[in-house]
């Protein structure tokens, strides 16, 4: 059946609305345009969220990489491979580009020995970034102001422990 | 060159391409369960970033693969996606060399077969259906009014994720109902459950397909095909138990029951409670009604959809009093959740800002709802319904900043069965770009 401009035996109830108000069993031929218009904005759209996608990987990756600076320079520093490290991002602000990054002293499963927290900020070099100081933590001990102690490096990082 | 000539020297080169063809449909398939084996496999081992802690339901394949990282996951995602798209071109540039029909149900057997007898898959979510379940069953609680902290000593808890341990469910009151049976099974009982219960409602789902697909006309094979290998249909919505996948088999049967030739009213009131009754199982589902009602412009389907709601408002009273009828609070709470892979918060990206702010909600909401009208009149001057349903799924996935995988399947099984293919391209084009965004672990790995 081809789309008909007149309206359909359910339709005899919009009779009374002006024809571009009535509904339609199906579309008008002469939709063209229309179409034509919705599949520019989709593209358009679609690119906007590609370029989105692409700037949004490249920006993982280039945290990805100085995250793996910030795990050699606390590997370098306490001479311990360590895989288990963990690295706070927000403590310091997630636009900072500050991290705080602890592990284990000794051998042992995640936070089950003293563990030791480097604050690491600055550019890379050579695969590492630089160490501002750090603190000490308990065993089994979640980063909380209160439980930080033997604080070093410069005064900004040691007015993040308590006293 | 004469026309006879032409022919006969194209003929041999017809026959070789569609040989060349046929022998890809098959390495393509191949490739999809080659993958999917070797996610679950690896995911058998045990848990990482991306396997949930589980009870061992799947320790008979632990011995066979290592533990599922993040750069073998996305290696065999991206290949299973590119074998999935070299189905669809082959079905559609060379329908000669496509798979057959029994291929593609054995292909989608498989498959399903595969991720079935396999742990969790990279959410936690089913420990918090199988948690309100025992929450509501095994300890008198209103999973409506608590979270899962509330059954610490439950053997389900210690598996439900951190961040949803304090979270009351949101899901409608028939989902809550129905899982309610799973509870008294214990963690692995109702774990089996779930993934039972995914399985049969995804099969479900795809004959519902294969109907629509049939009855609008359409190849139903290919539909089902669209559908039931599509890598995140399998590993992320099967793969996790999701209840997506009851949402989506009860949305269909609205669809199926609507687009039913001869149309009759009862059906269509049949098919408005069933809209009903889905997003009383998951609210999105609703999306489809306004344009169910708008296309046919009766009754029948208005009637259906209020004597569901009445009935399913009563249900949800009686079972959970008045919180578990109050879907408006467990949606709004849910659209103020930001996920890191939802596109609003990489267009703030790239602008610039950390992240999604409250303005960017706003204005999120403004453009759905603008969005929203325009396929509302559409439907009205004749636009194909399914249609208009599927954008607006897509359009919900798009402009939500709680944004997860299995979100961006909702407009696959009407983008299959509808009169505007450009759906299919806008959905399966969203769901390469949420496998591309994450692909940054294969750029640079943090070891």
């Amino acid at each position: 059946m081809s789309a008909s401009a007149a309206p359909d035996r359910d339709d005899a109830r919009f009779a009374r609305l002006p024809p571009w108000l009535r509904p339609r069993s199906s579309e008008d031929p002469g939709l063209g345009q229309l179409r034509l218009i919705e599949t520019t904005v989709l593209v358009l759209v679609g690119l906007i969220l590609l370029i989105a996608t692409v700037n949004d990987l490249s920006r993982q990756a280039t945290v990805n990489k100085r995250l793996v600076a910030d795990l050699q320079t606390w590997r370098a520093y306490t001479g311990h491979n360590y895989h288990s490290v963990s690295i706070d991002q927000e403590l310091l602000g997630s636009q900072t580009k500050r991290e705080v990054v602890c592990g284990n002293t000794a051998p042992g499963a995640p936070k089950a020995t003293t563990q030791i927290c480097l604050v690491i900020w600055g550019p890379q070099v050579g695969g590492k970034r630089t160490i501002h100081g750090g603190w000490m933590l308990p065993p089994k001990a979640e980063d909380e102001r209160a439980l930080r102690y033997g604080c070093f490096g410069d005064e900004y990082v040691r007015s993040l422990c308590p006293g | 060159m004469s026309v006879a000539a032409q022919s006969l020297a194209q003929g041999p080169a017809r026959i070789r391409a569609a040989r060349w063809a046929t022998a890809l449909s098959a390495v393509c398939a191949l490739v999809l369960v080659a993958a999917t084996a070797e996610i679950v496999i690896d995911a058998s081992a045990g848990h990482t970033p991306l396997v949930p802690k589980s009870p061992a339901i799947a320790s008979w394949l632990s011995g066979l693969g290592a533990h599922l990282d993040y750069r073998i996951f996305l290696v065999a995602i991206i290949l299973a996606g590119a074998a999935y798209l070299g189905l669809l071109a082959i079905a559609r540039w060379a329908p000669e060399a496509r798979l057959s029909t029994r291929a593609t149900i054995a292909l989608i057997g498989v498959l399903h077969l595969i991720v079935f007898v396999g742990p969790i898959l990279i959410s936690t979510d089913v420990f918090s259906y199988i948690a309100y379940a025992r929450m509501g069953v095994e300890h008198g609680l209103n999973p409506y009014l608590h979270g899962p902290a509330a059954i610490k000593s439950d053997p389900v808890f210690a598996y439900v994720g951190h961040d949803w341990r304090r979270v009351a469910t949101a899901y409608g009151p028939i989902y809550t109902l129905i899982s309610y049976p799973l509870a008294p099974l214990g963690v692995v009982g109702a774990l089996w459950g779930m993934k039972l219960m995914a399985l049969l409602a995804s099969l479900g789902t795809l004959v519902l397909i294969w109907r629509c697909a049939r009855e609008r006309g359409l190849d139903p094979a290919l539909a089902a095909l669209a559908v039931g290998v599509n890598p995140i249909y399998v590993i992320y919505g099967l793969g996790g138990a999701h209840n997506d996948l009851l949402m989506m088999l009860i949305m269909m049967f609205a669809v199926a029951l609507s687009i039913r030739q001869p149309r009759s009213a009862g059906r269509e009131a049949w098919a408005g409670g069933a809209i009903v009754m889905g997003a009383l199982v998951k609210a999105t589902v609703a999306a489809l009604l306004p344009f169910m009602i708008l296309s046919r412009r009766r009754l029948a389907p208005v009637l259906g959809a209020l004597a569901a709601l009445v009935l399913g408002a009563v249900i949800g009273y009686i079972a959970f009093g008045v919180h578990g009828i109050d879907v408006v609070a467990a949606l709004n709470r849910d659209a103020a959740f930001v996920s890191t892979d939802s596109f609003a918060t990489e267009i703030a990206h790239l602008f610039g800002k950390p992240g999604v702010f409250p303005i960017d909600h706003d204005l999120l909401k403004a453009a759905l709802v603008v969005i929203v009208l325009h396929l509302m009149w559409r439907t009205w001057r004749g636009y194909d319904w399914v249609a208009a349903s599927g954008w607006t799924l897509l359009a919900i996935s798009v402009t939500s900043t709680w944004l997860l995988a299995w979100y961006i399947l909702w407009p696959l099984p009407l983008a299959v069965i509808s009169r505007d293919r450009r759906l299919l391209v806008a959905t399966l084009a969203i769901q390469g770009l949420f496998i591309l965004h994450q692909v940054s672990p294969l750029l640079v790995p943090v070891q």
